[in-house]
């Protein structure tokens, strides 16, 4: 089932950058964890059946499982409420967790 | 109702103990004991009861569900401990009034009368919870009495309170316990119950458990460290609780439970050997001190030993001779303490090497104290005397070999011996060796004569000891309730073998009077390096220790340690999970991947990697919006077009707003360390791993579910429409979505609260790396202003601006009136909105801000509220919260979800205006110049400002025919 590997692929990536002491990355994961959660919704509607749920086009025997399409649609948004908020406390800081160090001056490129 | 009348004088003794001080300050002593005496006065016709071999009760209920009452009953162990504690306290209390500073003294009364209730309470009671809790108040009001005694007193009353609080604690899962063993919580009920004798050793458990709180509180060894500690209280406290009432509830409580445990063998043995330990120990200890207070302290210590040593023999002789003790003891103990506070104020000192030689100037002060003295030692004819003598014949009697009664009462002897040398160092030391040059104030009678009132009184009690035969005899009838005691007490017992013990010890004692000065070296040698405050001072620092390093692994103050922490534990569940479950699942259904998944899975990858690797902001920002085009193609391919619609529309926005916050941070990333990078790597991979195959296992195995079904066949006819998923989120689970919605509007809303409160931080980049200067065409070409200004740049943006932003409205507004039956609906219609606000953002060459200052935030809570007043008319027409009105407008089928699919357009675009509004709208500094705007002023200058000023609005905005660039003139933007 390739879907599974999609969401493996992006469970990896956004648990690495959610480890990562740079909140910008973290909230990156945060982006790569939610769209891997979506996947898992998605692949619990049995993703056999591929079309669109829309009675008056789709065969209701091949249509796709309306419910879990829509709790993705709420997660989706709300995933978006959540990033903003994420990289509003990120830009509070100057230099977003990359220095140990008080602000002296120095640049932050290592 | 003689006891009702004795607690009620007491309470109200407490009550009014605030009124007397603020007028009488330190005389409210007076009072208060004449309150006490009325107390007593009011027991004895219970009192009369007792002595004539009744009993006195009273009781109401008070937790009638669980059997608990409030029941007092007055037995001979209450009279006797009773009338100890009222006639004690009364004189303790006159005492007070001279002893204390002039001033207020409202915290000694108060919890004097406090404490004083508590402990008649507890010789009262005959419920088990309430003797409880009297206990615990007795332990209460002891560490706010020591608590008052300056700096070291609070040290000490931690210490007291640590250490009576143990014995509270093993106290109760004793009255548990016996309440379970014996099912009830009475008192004398309990006592009385036949489990004791047919349960060995649920009894034994119980006996040792009572022993201990008794011990806590009784300062036996290894819980006397409190009592020498309290010595920070002042005199009166300490003659009252330290010898008279404190440590007699450890007594009491020892002989209240006597009927049960008095032949358990463990108890025996276990009061024997730790009082007798502690006598001795207390009496050795006592010989180096030299405060005369410790002194005291000590030898209360060891004198409550013998009586505790006592008590354990459990016979009938015993329990008298202990009985008799604890009544001669508090009369010479309370008097020795408060002669000792006599001396303090005529000397200024309590120290035995600073004293001056007294015994010439304070005459009567040295009488008392020698009489005081030698009834503890145990010289006849004082009362002392009779009852050291009990005590050593009872020791014969203890329980086992014939030759463990020997040697209890050689190791008492010992004791004897110890007592009569530092009841020496008290007299001689206090008194006559002192050479200190140091002047003698006189004493006032107010003082001394409370001080010897019980010393004095116990001289001629002793010859008239018969007149305790009642007394003593019902209290020991209590503590055995299955024998009938016949006491006999009497000065003169004849040539008995306690008789040639007594004598030996007054020869021995005589002979450290002659040679006290050889001895006193020997004496003073400490014995060990540490002391009993060392130890639970050594103990508290290591459990702080202790502490601090069971804090050690969450107390990291960024995520990356807890986030690991979560991660590995669902990774090490969800994958054991999956390993035991793999077995019984059902078979793969057949189809369910497409050759698009295979395409979108290599690109994904491609992606991820990239976002992971990239060191430039820039770059991982566009790799995630890759992935984010790759998830819409993907739901796309699985069959979900609103879905991909908003992911879509969703990825964009929240590229615009990761824009918005990159241009205030550095450039790059940070790199982390090679252990950060392998670790989050080993743990990434496993959770991948993890997450991938949970979806392969537990997804994809079943048929079409029933509720799919349902939903597929029956949603259209019962809604109306045929966009199915539309229809689910805004009518079958509208809550949700209203949850959604208040998800989003808080998220809003937090994002202005947090901005508006953060005052040390400001948004703007500190330090701007000098950029390199171009060489450029002289100043005023068009070449130079599109280098230097941003406004050229935007004419274009402006300008398509101008023909797609009443599009995308349009677009928005199509969508939102179609979503029912095809793609679209309210989300999908405020993002394209949105969209639009984004492009107007994105079209103007300073950051501003997009309509009213205040408009978000109304949007945000209008959209909230009227999806809510929508659900509410659901509720009103249709009796439920959030049911769709169907009806027909121009042959059009419409619904109240409409309006509901509203306020869910407003509040999302109310979200994504105060998103660009505020983490954009700071004016950038010119060059070289920092505006210093912080970070709440910004945000209060963009909730509050007004706009800028008027002759703006004079200027053209850009349209076709404009010449903006090659004039030089810019043109008028939209925002503020």
């Amino acid at each position: 089932m390739i879907l599974a590997m999609t969401v493996g692929v992006l469970a990896a990536g956004g648990v690495y950058l959610l480890l990562q002491r740079s909140m910008v990355r973290a909230v990156f994961g945060i982006g790569l964890l939610s769209h891997a959660a979506n996947f898992v919704l998605l692949a619990a509607g049995v993703s056999a059946w591929r079309a669109e749920p829309l009675a008056n086009r789709t065969d209701a025997a091949v249509a796709a499982d309306p419910l879990p399409q829509a709790f993705v649609l709420t997660a989706i948004v709300i995933t978006l409420a959540v990033t903003v908020y994420m990289l509003m406390l990120a830009v509070l800081g100057n230099n977003d967790d990359t220095h140990r160090m008080p602000n002296t001056g120095e640049s932050h490129d290592e | 109702m003689s006891l009702l009348w004795t607690l009620l004088v007491l309470v109200a003794a407490l009550a009014v103990v605030a009124p007397l001080t603020r007028v009488l300050g330190r005389n409210t002593g007076w009072p208060l004991a004449g309150l006490y005496l009325a107390s007593w006065v009011a027991f004895l016709p219970a009192i009369r009861e007792v002595l004539g071999g009744g009993e006195t009760t009273w009781s109401v209920p008070w937790v009638p569900e669980l059997g608990v009452d409030l029941a007092f009953r007055a037995d001979g162990l209450g009279v006797v401990f009773g009338s100890i504690a009222l006639l004690i306290g009364a004189v303790v209390l006159v005492y007070a009034t001279r002893y204390l500073e002039p001033g207020r003294q409202l915290g000694f009364y108060l919890v004097m009368a406090l404490f004083t209730v508590s402990m008649v309470g507890l010789v009262l009671a005959d419920d088990l919870i309430l003797l409880f809790i009297c206990w615990e108040l007795t332990s209460l009001a002891s560490f706010l009495l020591i608590a008052q005694g300056g700096r070291y007193g609070e040290l000490a009353s931690m210490r007291t309170l640590l250490i009576t609080f143990v014995g509270g604690l093993t106290m109760i899962p004793a009255i548990m316990l016996i309440i379970v063993l014996t099912g009830t919580t009475s008192v004398t009920e309990a006592l009385a119950h036949p489990v004791w004798t047919t349960n060995p050793g649920l009894t034994a458990l119980v006996a040792v458990l009572v022993a201990i709180a008794a011990m806590t509180k009784s300062a036996q060894f290894p819980f006397h460290l409190w009592l020498p500690d309290a010595m920070a209280a002042s005199t009166p406290v300490s003659a009252y609780l330290h010898a008279a009432a404190v440590v007699k509830a450890g007594i009491f409580l020892l002989m209240r439970f006597s009927p049960a445990f008095h032949d358990t063998l463990v108890w025996n043995v276990l009061l024997l050997v730790v009082g007798l330990w502690t006598a001795l120990l207390g009496g050795r200890v006592a010989l180096q001190q030299t405060d005369l207070k410790k002194l005291m302290a000590y030898s209360t210590v060891s004198q409550l030993g013998l009586i505790v040593a006592t008590i354990g023999i459990g016979t009938e002789y015993a329990l008298t001779a202990a009985v008799l003790h604890t009544i001669a003891h508090a009369m010479f103990k309370s008097g020795l303490f408060m002669m000792v506070g006599v001396v303090d104020h005529a000397t200024h000192t309590r120290d035995l090497r600073r004293l001056p030689q007294l015994y010439r100037q304070m005459p009567w002060s040295f009488a008392v104290v020698v009489l005081g003295t030698a009834s503890m030692a145990g010289v006849p004819p004082m009362l002392g005397f009779i009852s050291k003598e009990s005590m050593l014949a009872a020791m014969r009697q203890a329980p086992g070999e014939a030759w463990a009664g020997w040697a209890a009462l050689v190791v008492m002897a010992a004791g004897a011996v110890l007592t009569f040398a530092y009841s020496v160092r008290i007299v001689f030391g206090g008194f006559v060796d002192g050479r200190d040059p140091r002047p003698v104030h006189g004493t006032t009678p107010g003082l001394f004569l409370p001080a010897a009132l019980p010393i004095v009184v116990s001289v001629p009690l002793a010859f008239a000891v018969g007149l305790l035969d009642l007394p003593v005899g019902r209290a020991v009838k209590a503590a055995l309730p299955h024998l009938e005691p016949e006491t006999h007490l009497y000065l003169w017992h004849g040539f008995t073998v306690e008789l040639l013990v007594t004598a030996l010890v007054i020869a021995a004692g005589v002979a450290v009077i002659l040679r006290r000065h050889q001895l006193q070296p020997a004496f003073e040698r400490t014995i060990l390096p540490f002391d009993g405050v060392g130890v639970i001072e050594r103990l508290h620092v290591l459990s702080r220790a202790l502490g601090v390093r069971a804090n050690r692994p969450v107390e990291a103050d960024y995520a990356t340690r807890h986030a690991a922490a979560i991660i590995a534990t669902f990774t090490l569940v969800i994958g054991a999970g999956l390993l035991a479950v793999i077995p019984s699942m059902p078979p793969v259904t057949p189809g369910l991947s497409q050759p698009i998944d295979a395409v979108l899975l290599l690109l994904i990858t491609a992606s991820v990697v990239m976002v992971v690797a990239a060191r430039s902001r820039l770059a991982a920002t566009v790799s995630l919006s890759a992935v984010g085009i790759l998830a819409t193609v993907q739901i796309i391919a699985l069959g979900a077009p609103d879905v991909g619609l908003t992911q879509l529309l969703v990825e964009a926005l929240t590229i615009i707003v990761i824009m918005l916050v990159l241009q205030k941070l550095p450039l790059t990333f940070g790199s982390p360390t090679r252990l950060i990078r392998s670790s989050s790597l080993l743990l990434a991979l496993a959770a991948g791993v993890v997450f991938g195959g949970a979806t392969w296992v537990l997804t994809g195995r079943r048929e079409r579910s029933p509720v799919a079904q349902w939903y597929l066949t029956e949603g259209p006819e019962y809604a109306g429409a045929d966009n199915i998923v539309n229809v689910i989120l805004v009518e079958f689970r509208a809550l949700d979505t209203l949850g959604e919605l208040t998800v989003l509007g808080m998220a809003g809303v937090a994002i202005v609260a947090v901005l508006s409160s953060v005052k040390d931080r400001y948004l703007e980049p500190e330090h701007e790396d000098d950029l390199p200067e171009p060489r450029l065409r002289a100043g005023g070409t068009t070449a130079e202003r599109a280098i230097r200004e941003a406004w050229p740049n935007l004419v274009p943006l402006q300008l398509v601006l101008r023909v797609t932003g009443p599009l995308l409205l349009l677009i928005s507004f199509v969508l939102f009136m179609r979503g029912h039956n095809a793609p679209g609906g309210g989300f999908i219609a405020a993002l394209v909105a949105s969209a639009a606000i984004g492009l107007i953002y994105l079209s103007t060459s300073r950051d501003r801000r997009i309509g009213p200052a205040r408009l978000p935030l109304y949007l945000i809570g209008g959209g909230v509220a009227f999806a809510i007043l929508t659900g509410i008319v659901g509720l009103v027409a249709a009796d439920s919260f959030l049911e769709p009105i169907y009806g027909y407008v121009f042959t059009e089928h419409v619904s109240t979800s409409m309006l509901f699919d509203l306020g869910v357009f407003a509040a999302v675009v109310g979200l994504i205006t105060v998103a660009f509004n505020l983490l954009g709208s700071t004016p950038r500094p010119a060059p070289g110049e920092s505006t210093g705007l912080r970070v709440d002023e910004a945000v209060e200058g963009a909730l509050f400002s007004r706009p800028e000023s008027v002759t703006r609005e004079r200027q053209p905005r850009v349209n076709a025919s404009t010449t903006h660039i090659l004039d030089g003139a810019p043109p008028r933007e939209l925002g503020r």
